[in-house]
């Protein structure tokens, strides 16, 4: 195996748990499907020559979500189990855990909320900071300056590339 | 011999010294990126798209192309060395070349790795130079009902190929068929499924949804499932490369891993992970050596990774001559082709010779970079792995979000990257396919385009679209893909 690390401990303690029936998974392909047809709803489903209109594919692929989220949970009613992925670096026998999932996705949601107003070098070095941190890194100084670093760097690289980033710093006007 | 004189006229492309600059360049980043865990070729092509601003189109095709190269060579390395494959194609090489390197044997299981590598890569060059334009021919006989038949086709091998569920295959297909759809529809003018965001009047670009989900959804997924790595390297110090009985030992396996790689590589869903995966059973059907296998038989390197590299060539073929993406990272170079206006399909070949020559030229040139680069500089390319992987997964989201930011300067983008970042974490937890998303994605429009365009021709009558012989064989090979499991079974069960 190639991943023999990891899997030997969690071998021991694989007793007979009840399976896990994640309905919320189902369903939300379901209601996504949903989404699509309410989408559609407000389409022409023919057009004059082409014979199907905008909105057919839209309504294609909306019952077609809504079909196989019915399958998903008819599988989950069956037992269907869902195994994590392994990759490099995780586990997926492991547990999640949720502090560095959050810390993680803090990170992620920080440009949204900074990237116009600060810019790119303190975004990356807010983003940077959580995700190391996330990572179990406690030396957050040196993951600060590692950011801003980083983020500045990468601004005077791709903006000589003739990317559009935005200011260096917007809120001070440079 | 018109391939003959265009082939060279493409080397006379490649080997300009601004291209063989970016061939290099690619080549080392494609290596590096190999190495490293988290980051994929899929992932780097779409952080540098961006560069296609600013660099002509040869330029940047052949630089993708020594990344798309690189990665798998950079792959095998980490495999052999530490047992951690950097790519999915890498992960049978890491089942013999880890216990070789273990054995001592590390350096000779390198070198069939790499030299393995640069032949299969070179042999599936060759096949590529004179099948293309073959194949590239034929589809200006595709009529709108065949392409739309191909493009089933790809979606259904692709669902039911990746992943584990026919189901779950099929859901992250339609998840990107509904993403494709967002955005004006480009023959009414309509805007659909967008709910009033002018944001999203333009659709959801590729490079945000590959990005989010291979670098955010990647990320969150590894930070709450982190594991910190025991394993050590195993030094290579002083060891003989291969002996004259190691070269006996792997000339065949080269040679069968290309023949498997090559043409599923080109198949729709064939991807990497088969190839390597066939090529390893079969190696170990046919060695005279059985015993040594799972300790370190050096056929079962040779043969998974020319596999590998061959089949890294193959889905170059569906792409160059139907512009049909049948990987992830055959997906984003689609994507790159459309940056710069061009529609890869049988017209490059007479309206962009030069590209796709030089193009083709610079995968000759790009491996032999990397046969140079790697079997003397392995040791510097491991060192890539002290990059602690606190640091190096807030590097990859820093890259990203820049990415995303860069293509539009976009919030309602960085927002989407959110959200499909949250999908692609639970994608990973309950083990769905993530290619077929970006399938979905890129070629959703393409097939609802001929589909419409087929049905305006035959006049709305649905029946256009089993109208010519190839749409019918088409679709009959994709219904055989939707139901082999089930007839499978039932003859199993009859038996």
């Amino acid at each position: 195996m190639p991943n023999e690390r990891g899997h030997a401990a969690a071998v021991g303690d694989s007793a007979k748990a009840a399976v896990p029936r994640p309905w919320w998974l189902g369903g939300l392909v379901v209601a996504l499907g949903c989404l699509c047809l309410y989408g559609a709803f407000s389409l022409p489903q023919v057009a004059r020559y082409a014979g199907i209109g905008p909105g057919l594919f839209v309504t294609l692929v909306g019952s077609g979500l809504v079909l196989l989220g019915l399958l998903l949970l008819i599988q989950i009613a069956q037992g269907e189990t869902f195994t994590p992925q392994d990759t490099e670096d995780a586990s997926g026998s492991e547990k999640a855990n949720l502090t560095a999932l959050l810390t993680a996705l803090a990170a992620a949601t920080v440009p949204v909320l900074t990237m116009r107003a600060l810019g790119v070098p303190l975004t990356a070095l807010l983003s940077f900071t959580l995700v190391a941190r996330a990572f179990g890194s406690r030396r957050t100084m040196i993951d600060i300056a590692t950011g801003a670093i980083l983020g500045s760097l990468a601004w005077f690289l791709f903006t000589r590339l003739g990317l559009q980033l935005g200011g260096f710093m917007p809120f001070a006007g440079i | 011999m018109e391939t003959f004189s265009l082939l060279l006229q493409g080397f006379g492309i490649a080997l300009q010294p601004i291209n063989l600059f970016w061939a290099f360049l690619g080549s080392l980043l494609g290596t590096a990126i190999g190495v490293l865990p988290g980051i994929g070729p899929a992932l780097t092509i779409a952080l540098l798209l961006p560069v296609t601003i600013s660099i002509a189109p040869t330029s940047a095709f052949i630089m993708f192309a020594g990344v798309l190269y690189g990665a798998m060579y950079g792959g095998s390395t980490t495999s052999i060395l530490i047992n951690t494959p950097g790519e999915a194609g890498s992960m049978m090489t890491a089942l013999e070349g880890n216990k070789m390197a273990r054995a001592g044997r590390g350096a000779a299981a390198l070198a069939t790795a790499a030299i393995g590598s640069f032949i299969a890569g070179t042999i599936s060059t060759v096949l590529l130079t004179f099948s293309a334009p073959a194949i590239a021919e034929l589809a200006f006989y595709f009529r709108p009902a065949d392409y739309f038949a191909l493009t089933v086709l790809a979606f259904t091998s692709v669902a039911v190929v990746m992943g584990t569920s026919r189901v779950r295959g099929f859901i992250s297909l339609f998840l990107g068929l509904a993403l494709g759809l967002v955005g004006i529809d480009q023959m009414t003018g309509q805007a659909r499924l967008t709910f009033g965001i002018p944001a999203l009047f333009d659709g959801i670009e590729l490079t945000v949804v590959l990005v989010s989900l291979f670098a955010v959804g990647e990320i969150l997924y590894v930070a709450s499932r982190y594991r910190k790595d025991g394993s050590e390297m195993t030094p290579i110090r002083g060891q003989v490369w291969m002996s004259r009985e190691d070269w006996k030992r792997s000339w065949k396996p080269w040679l069968r891993g290309t023949a498997l790689g090559f043409p599923i590589g080109a198949l729709p869903g064939g991807g990497s992970e088969i190839p390597t995966m066939l090529s390893y059973t079969l190696e170990r059907k046919l060695t005279k050596h059985p015993e040594e296998f799972g300790k370190g038989a050096i056929e079962g390197v040779a043969g998974p990774e020319a596999a590998n590299n061959a089949a890294a060539a193959g889905i170059l073929i569906p792409l160059l001559t139907l512009g049909l993406p049948t990987s992830a990272t055959a997906a984003v170079l689609l994507a790159a082709f459309q940056n710069y206006g061009l529609q890869p399909g049988p017209f490059l070949f007479t309206s962009n010779p030069d590209l796709v020559w030089g193009l083709i030229a610079s995968l000759y040139v790009g491996n032999t970079v990397l046969l140079v680069l790697n079997l003397p500089l392995v040791g510097i390319w491991v060192r890539l792995l002290s990059i602690p992987a606190p640091q190096l997964y807030a590097g990859i989201l820093v890259f990203a979000t820049i990415g995303i930011w860069g293509v539009a300067n976009s919030v309602v983008d960085l927002v989407v990257m959110v959200l499909v970042g949250i999908a692609g974490y639970v994608m990973r937890v309950y083990d769905f396919p993530i290619a077929p998303v970006l399938i979905g994605l890129i070629l959703g429009p393409m097939a609802e385009q001929q589909l419409r365009t087929a049905l305006a021709a035959g006049q709305g009558n649905p029946l256009v679209l089993v109208s010519t012989p190839l749409s019918v064989v088409f679709l009959v090979i994709a219904a055989l893909f939707l139901l082999a499991p089930v007839l499978i079974r039932r003859l199993r069960a009859n038996a």
